[in-house]
This record gives structure tokens, C-alpha cells and sequence, in this order.
């Protein structure tokens, strides 16, 4: 987030975007409620008419992934208001002028039709967010799961830019982080083309400062996403794997690849704290401490960092993540795997990582951690980011065009299936959540949200079992008739091993992020015929 | 002979008193951990804690009382024999520094579990119990239990009500326990003196005024034998209900709980029961999947109709303490006081 999240009570507008935030971001969902009772305008994009959008004064209910057309369209509309804010541009951004080029080149009514949403209200939303100067964005996974989800954040910073709602208080662009701690992770170069805090790994320099301390040589080439991993193929170049927290023979998209690399390892070893669907499939299983039995510290949304203490000693032989990776380390003669602490941890941290300079552990304990960037033992942390520059210096517009998802519907798979997810009970496979009585009750089993008039055309009653199937493979279901999706769009979660719906979805990435494209692929269902 | 009922006790005699105490029970006070809450805990070294007298313990009671989950019997089978072991007996303690409202639940808690025969892990740890309250000089920010009329000083209830008046506390014996540690502990204490009587009526006069809340209970009570509630206003709170249970598990007087039983092997098992919520949508729904109350409408009605119009006529009084604590943990903001204020027309949905 460029914000911290007790700002969004302060802001007038609200632009949430590919997010079911009171569901699944109930705090940040708070605050934003918060703002709407102090009078705040509250625009919601979503295909579905969850919680949320039901709640905004604007709803726009989007054709799924047609979130360029609509934003364009804004834009459009902003330009021709005369309602960009011409300083901010002048003096913080370059290349306005092949962006507004492009937009004068756009069909209104043309982009309206592409996105199933009436010309009009996107006229409104569009004037609403523009003429604030307090507006800020939120935006989820129904924003970046897509093939084109580079270009849709990209298309969502071009309309912050327009408008000047950046770089001060209560405005901004806000990724809400899907995970407690993925900011964290991120921070700490989970990802294939950075070493910790963002630094590049293609610069000799940097990686010599980690060199030396690591006391080993790192290779500067990019390593794999995880959907390249996890979609290596039996004849992949990938021959073992360590999995840690994660469960991609659930969560990722296409699970009859992901099942056919994992099976087809010459070695799988997985770290959890419950024996996942992943973990049925390893060769060795470590078995992980909870949150509760280990010590660390957690980065959120906000970028706060903050320090997590234990509550409980592990429960029989289960181990942190840390003391696994660190006795893996000291097994295959790792060096500088010799941490007496989790203080000692981050105080490498701090020596590595420019935004985490000054993020010591006795610091970390006042005032519930601090916001990175903190590059200095006195530097009080970071409220919002992008004051007086951005990262690359000026913001630069970029101009995103329009592309329909990787699959379209046609007659033989006539429904969009969209996924998420799906209950505030569960979470993600459901790995933990199912492990509560309580939690189970309230949420017992997947449903496929659809609409009444699909289910009158197809004669479908509710509750009723049915075989939904993509070009990938099938999962039956019971549906649940609803009007939070539209006709001609289906949704389910990926919560239930049952169902495993993402045997249905598609692995085609963004270019560019590697981001599967969970929020779209086609399919048909039929009724099951009883016994 | 000196009157037992009301006494001093200098602030310097606190520990001391206290310490005598934990000799007699086990003493549970609030104390704020290393990461800045405020608990109830029980005090293992008297010399090495201190008691938190300024902020309000996050949780209530409860727990002490009905426990998040706790294990009600277990049996064993020999032989197609049963065996029932009853729960651990209950270990005689002693809570300092109860606030009113929390006390106040109890009694109400009390009520709850004597009918239609009393509750046999109640009233076992109830009857093992002191409650030593504090009279709130100042109120927290979302506290109203003067509209609940249990608070910020008690009448009756208590074993003793300690009063702060700066450098002493003003202390009250309730019935039987509280007077008897009055008697036993006497010499700590110094007797009552018409200035003191003076200063504690002037400081619960100032107390009564400091309430930033003003939430109409009593109004709310009244009309709701009335009149019935706006749908709109049913829904409007039910949208925002994301039956995550908080309001309910916070709640000092929420004690709805289910029952389970969980075999433990072949021949052994325990039943437990745990908290639960009526806004759970679990909570209603039958096993044929059929439920009753349409969560998207009347998620909360349960929860306000009962603590508000069924206890007011039952009871004469509400079964909300104005403790304020679900007006802090609810993610939608439609906490009691919202309901309240939405009902009584102080804001229009």
C-alpha cells in the first residue's frame, strides 16, 4: 500500500477493485466503512455484487477482465470534464502526452459495450473519483490474476496520475496483500528477480555486499515463478523441490500439471502444520510450528513490520521455519546459518536491506512495529510512500490497451468461472480453517454461486449437484442460486479438496508477472443424474 | 465496636493487604503483559507484578466463569461399562480490581446458570469465588454503564468495592466473604471520616459526568415492549454482520455455548462445550440444511432483541453492562450502541 490503512478513514473516495474486502480483508473493510458513515463516496468494481459492492453508491459490474476498458473509459471521461489535475502532471510524471493521445483515439461508447457496463454510470464513477482530491484505490487479486494483470495495475496508476491522488494523505494506490505476511516475504526476495528489499540481482555490487556475508557466490540469473515451477512438466528441468507453507496442489491453476510435476520429482520434501494435499505427496514432511508456537516478525499490507511472539512452545516435535531452514543449511554446509535468535536474524536484515536499515528489535517493539522504508536506527518509518518522488523519479503513463481474457466462452463452454474466495470462514485451501469445528459449521461445503436466470434456462433447482467442466477437467458441485453474479458468469472458491476447482482453470501467465490467470476460463455444467 | 461495613485503606497498605490474600487463594488482578495488554492474570509473585488499576482488562470475567472451551466429563468404557469423571474441582480465588460492569455481568451470569437447575462447573468455581471491584473514577471511551445502570460505582454485589480517593482507597463490604476479610485483615484499615464520605460522593458525581457515550438503554428497553423494529433497520445492521462471533466472545454476558463430544480413542472420549454465537448462521440452521432466520436480514436480532427487550421483561433490567468492548472489536461498526442510537432515532439509517 503507498497509504497506511488508518488513513483510508480520511479519504472521500473510495475505489475498491477486484476486492471482496469485508470478507476477506475485514480490517482494512472497517476502515473503509468507517469512511463511507463520515460521508465517504464508495465505488466498487467487481463482476460480483458482493457484501461491498452492494453497499457503494456505485457498483460497476464488469465483464470479467475487461478491467482496461473501464479505467480507459474513465480516463476518457476525466479528460473530457477537464478534470486531470495538469500540475501534478507537469511537474511528477512524462509521457502524458501519448497517453491522452491514445485516450482522444477511444470509443466511448465502444469501451461501455466491452465492459457490460452503461455509459453513463462510468461517466458518474469516473467524475466522482476525479473531482476528490482525497481518493484513494484498493486493489486485490480480481486487479492482477489476470493474463493482462501487469497492464491493469499499470492502467489503475495512469488514473491515480491523472487525478493527482497519489503522494499525499489519504490518496493513493493500495494492493491489499492477500496473505499476513506475503508483504513480508516479498520484501525478503521470495521472488525470482530481486534480492531482499527490491534490490536488482542483476548489479554486481549488490550481490558482492551479500556475498559477503553469505559467504557464498549467487548466481545472477533470474530464477522461476512459482507457476513456471509448479508447472514444470514431467520432462522439466526442475528435478527436486522444497515447499514450505504452501499448497499448490490445491491453489495453483491446471492441478492435473501441477499434480503431473510433483509426482514426476525425483525429490519433494514439504514443511506444514497440517499434513496439506501437497504434503500427501512428498517424500519428507517436516512437520512446521504455528504462528503461535514461534517467534519473528510479520510485514502487512501497510508495510508495517511487526514482531510476533510466541505464545506456546511447539507442540511435540514441530519446529519454526526457521530452525528447519537453518538445520537444512547446516546439513548441506551452508554457511552463516548460525542465528542464536530472531533478534540476530533481523539484525542482518537491517545490514542487507536499505528499507529495513533501521529495524531493530528493541525499535520494533514500540508502537507496533514500523513502516519501511526506515533506512536509519532514528528514522521514525514511512506513513505513505511517493512524497515529493516516485521510486523511478517520475511517474511514467503507460498506455494499456484492452485484451480479452486467455479463454473466451463459445458454445460448447458457454459460462465465465470466476474464483476466490469464497466465505470469511475459510481461508485459502482451508488448510488451518478446516481444522475448527466452528468454522467448518458455518461454512460445511464449496458452492457454485449462479444466477436464477441461468438456472431456469438449464432447469437447475438450488442446492442441486452438477458437473462443471472446463477444457482441463470436471469437479461436481452443488450450486447455490444467486444474484451476486450475473448471468452467463459462475463463481466458486478453492477452499474444499472435494472440489478441486482449480483442476478447471487456466495456467495462462501475465508476460511480465508470471500471474496465473485464476479469474477466468470457461465452462459448461450439466445436472448430475441421481442413482 | 467500628462499623465493618466501610473502611480505608491507605495505598501503601495494598500490597501488603493483597499479599495476605494470595495466601488464603489463588488472586487473579489485571496486569499488562510485555506487549502492552491489559489482562486478567493470575499473580504468581506479588513483588515482581503490578497490578493495572488505569486500563480496562480486554477481556471480562467470563472466561474464569465459562471458559472459551473446557471439558464437562469424559468417560472411559470396560467391558461395555461406562465410566464418568467429572471435571477438576474448582480452586478457591480471589479477583482484584473487577470493575463494576464486569461484576455486574457476573450476577447476571449467575442468574443464567441457577435455572432450570444450576450449572454444576458454575457455580462450582462461582461458589469458590471473591469479586473485588474497583469503582471507575473515569470512565474508557466506550464505556456507557451508567445508561446500564452498572456502573461506575456498585451498590451490592461485591465482596468488597475498593473506591480510589487519590492516596486511599474507600473500601465497602458486601455480604459474607468481603466482611469477613474485613474482620479477619482489620488492622490494614483506618476508619471512614465524614471527609472521605464527602470526597468519594463528589468523585462518583464527577464520574456519572465524564461518559462520552450517551446511549438511551432504558429508552431503547421501553420502546422495544413497544414497538417492533424497523426492517430497514435490521438490514442495515445485518449487511454489515460478517458473523465473525467477536461481539459475543467479548461479551461478559454472551453465554451461549455448544456441546461436543469427541471420542478420544475406542474406549475413552471427553464431552466439551465451547463459546458460541447466535449470529453464527451455524448457530440456527437445522441438519436438513433449512434455516430459519435469513442471516442477510436478521443476522443480529437475536443478539439485541435479547439482551435488550427479552432480559428488560424477564429481568426488569438489560443484560448489556455498557462495558463497551464490542463497540471496539466489531469490524462493521454495528455494535449494541449503533442499534441503540439507529432504534431510539438519534441517527436515521
Amino acid at each position: 500500500m503507498t497509504n497506511s490503512i488508518g488513513e483510508l478513514v480520511g479519504a472521500d473516495v473510495l475505489l475498491i477493485t477486484g476486492s471482496n474486502t469485508t470478507e476477506t480483508h475485514p480490517q482494512i473493510g472497517r476502515n473503509i466503512l468507517q469512511a463511507v458513515d463520515r460521508g465517504a463516496k464508495l465505488i466498487v468494481i467487481d463482476p460480483r455484487k458482493t457484501d461491498i459492492a452492494r453497499q457503494a453508491h456505485i457498483h460497476l459490474a464488469l465483464r470479467p477482465g475487461t478491467d482496461i476498458a473501464l479505467i480507459n473509459a474513465m480516463m476518457r471521461v476525466i479528460l473530457d470534464e477537464d478534470l486531470a489535475d495538469d500540475l501534478f502532471i507537469s511537474m511528477r510524471t512524462e509521457n502524458f502526452i501519448a497517453l491522452r493521445d491514445y485516450l482522444h483515439r477511444l470509443d466511448l461508447s465502444e469501451l461501455a459495450k466491452i465492459t457490460g457496463i452503461d455509459q453513463a454510470t462510468i461517466h458518474e464513477a469516473a467524475c466522482i473519483y476525479a473531482r476528490s482530491s482525497k481518493s484513494v484505490i484498493c486493489y486485490c487479486l480480481g486487479v492482477t490474476q489476470h493474463t493482462c494483470g501487469t497492464n491493469n495495475v499499470q492502467a489503475v496508476a495512469n488514473l491515480a496520475m491523472l487525478t493527482g491522488n497519489v503522494e499525499k494523505k489519504h490518496s493513493g494506490v493500495d494492493p491489499l496483500r492477500g496473505q499476513n505476511n506475503v508483504q513480508g516475504a516479498c520484501d525478503m526476495a521470495a521472488l525470482p528477480a530481486v534480492l531482499p528489499g527490491y534490490q536488482n540481482l542483476a548489479d554486481m555490487e549488490i550481490r558482492s555486499r551479500f556475498e559477503a556475508v553469505w559467504k557464498c557466490s549467487i548466481p545472477a540469473t533470474t530464477g522461476k515463478s512459482l507457476t513456471e515451477m509448479t508447472h514444470n512438466g514431467k520432462d522439466g528441468a526442475i528435478k527436486a523441490m522444497f515447499i514450505m507453507g504452501e499448497n499448490p496442489a490445491l491453489s495453483d491453476p491446471h492441478l492435473g500439471r501441477v499434480k503431473e510435476t510433483l509426482n514426476t520429482l525425483e525429490f519433494l520434501a514439504v514443511s506444514d502444520i497440517f499434513l496439506t494435499e501437497t504434503a500427501q505427496l512428498a517424500d519428507v514432511v517436516f512437520p512446521a510450528a504455528s504462528f503461535a508456537e514461534k517467534g519473528g516478525t510479520i510485514t502487512n499490507s501497510e508495510r508495517r513490520v511487526q514482531i510476533c511472539r510466541r505464545a506456546i512452545a511447539p507442540i511435540h516435535n514441530c519446529r519454526p521455519d526457521s530452525h528447519i531452514i537453518m538445520e537444512l543449511g547446516k546439513r548441506i554446509n551452508c554457511p552463516g546459518m548460525e542465528f542464536d535468535n530472531d533478534a540476530e536474524i533481523m539484525e542482518e536484515i537491517s545490514l542487507l536491506t536499505p528499507i529495513y536499515g533501521g529495524m531493530h528489535y528493541d525499535r520494533l517493539a514500540e508502537n507496533h512495529g514500523l513502516q519501511w522504508p526506515c533506512p536509519y536506527r532514528n528514522h521514525p518509518g514511512t506513513e505513505f510512500l511517493h512524497k515529493y518522488y516516485f521510486a523511478r523519479g517520475k511517474g511514467c503513463f503507460t498506455i494499456t490497451e484492452h485484451q480479452e481474457p486467455f479463454e473466451k466462452t463459445e458454445n460448447k463452454y458457454p459460462f465465465t468461472l470466476v474464483t476466490g474466495r469464497g466465505s470469511y470462514h475459510h481461508y485459502h485451501t482451508a488448510t488451518m480453517t478446516r481444522n475448527s469445528r466452528r468454522l467448518v459449521r458455518e461454512c460445511p461445503q464449496a458452492l457454485l454461486e449462479i444466477n436464477s436466470e441461468d438456472c431456469d434456462n438449464l432447469k437447475l433447482r438450488d442446492g442441486e449437484t452438477v458437473e462443471l467442466r472446463s477444457r482441463r477437467g470436471a469437479v461436481q458441485i452443488p450450486i447455490q442460486i444467486t444474484d451476486r453474479v450475473k448471468p452467463g458468469t459462475v463463481f466458486s472458491s478453492f477452499h474444499f479438496f472435494e472440489v478441486p476447482i482449480n483442476e478447471l482453470t487456466v495456467d495462462a501467465m501475465d508476460p511480465q508477472s508470471k500471474c496465473p490467470e485464476l479469474k477466468v476460463c470457461s465452462v459448461n455444467l450439466r445436472k448430475v443424474a441421481h442413482d | 465496636m467500628i462499623d465493618l461495613r466501610e473502611l480505608i485503606l491507605d495505598k501503601d497498605k495494598l500490597y501488603p493487604l493483597l499479599r495476605k490474600l494470595k495466601k488464603e487463594a489463588r488472586l487473579i488482578a489485571p496486569v499488562k503483559n510485555d506487549h502492552g495488554d491489559t489482562l486478567f492474570t493470575t499473580i504468581e509473585d506479588i513483588d515482581t507484578t503490578r497490578i493495572d488499576l488505569e486500563n480496562q482488562p480486554q477481556e471480562s470475567l467470563k472466561p474464569f466463569f465459562l471458559p472459551q472451551q473446557e471439558t464437562v466429563a469424559s468417560y472411559s468404557v470396560l467391558n461395555g461399562e461406562y465410566t464418568f469423571t467429572p471435571p477438576e474441582p474448582a480452586q478457591d480465588t480471589i479477583f482484584f480490581g473487577v470493575r463494576s460492569c464486569d461484576l455486574t455481568a457476573l450476577l447476571y451470569m449467575d442468574l443464567i446458570f441457577s435455572k432450570p437447575a444450576k450449572d454444576a462447573t458454575y457455580y462450582d468455581r462461582r461458589n469458590h469465588s471473591l469479586v473485588i471491584t474497583l469503582g471507575c473514577n473515569q470512565p474508557f471511551d466506550n464505556c456507557f454503564c451508567e445508561a446500564t445502570s452498572s456502573g461506575p460505582y456498585l451498590e451490592y454485589g461485591y465482596g468488597l468495592q475498593f473506591i480510589d480517593l487519590g492516596d486511599c482507597y474507600y473500601v465497602s463490604a458486601g455480604r459474607g466473604r468481603g466482611a469477613d476479610l474485613l474482620e479477619k485483615w482489620g488492622y490494614f484499615f483506618r476508619e471512614v471520616t465524614k471527609k472521605d464520605q464527602n470526597r468519594r460522593y463528589q468523585l462518583f458525581l464527577e464520574a456519572r459526568g465524564q461518559f462520552t457515550k450517551n446511549i438511551q438503554v432504558t429508552h431503547a428497553c421501553q420502546k422495544l415492549q413497544k414497538e417492533t423494529v424497523a426492517e430497514e433497520i435490521w438490514e442495515k445492521l445485518s449487511q454489515r454482520c460478517y458473523d465473525c462471533g467477536g461481539c459475543a466472545y467479548v461479551c461478559p454476558t454472551c453465554t451461549c455455548f455448544s456441546v461436543d463430544d469427541m471420542p478420544q480413542g475406542r474406549s475413552n472420549g471427553i464431552r466439551i462445550r465451547s463459546w458460541d454465537a447466535c449470529t453464527s448462521s451455524g448457530f440456527t440452521r437445522m441438519t436438513g440444511g433449512h434455516n430459519p432466520i435469513d442471516r442477510t436480514r436478521h443476522a443480529l436480532k437475536r443478539r439485541f432483541l435479547h439482551k435488550l427487550k427479552y432480559d428488560f421483561a424477564n429481568h426488569g433490567k438489560a443484560s448489556c453492562t455498557g462495558c463497551g468492548r464490542c463497540v471496539d472489536i466489531c469490524f462493521g461498526g454495528v455494535d449494541i450502541t449503533t442499534f441503540i442510537d439507529l432504534f431510539t432515532g438519534q441517527e436515521t439509517p
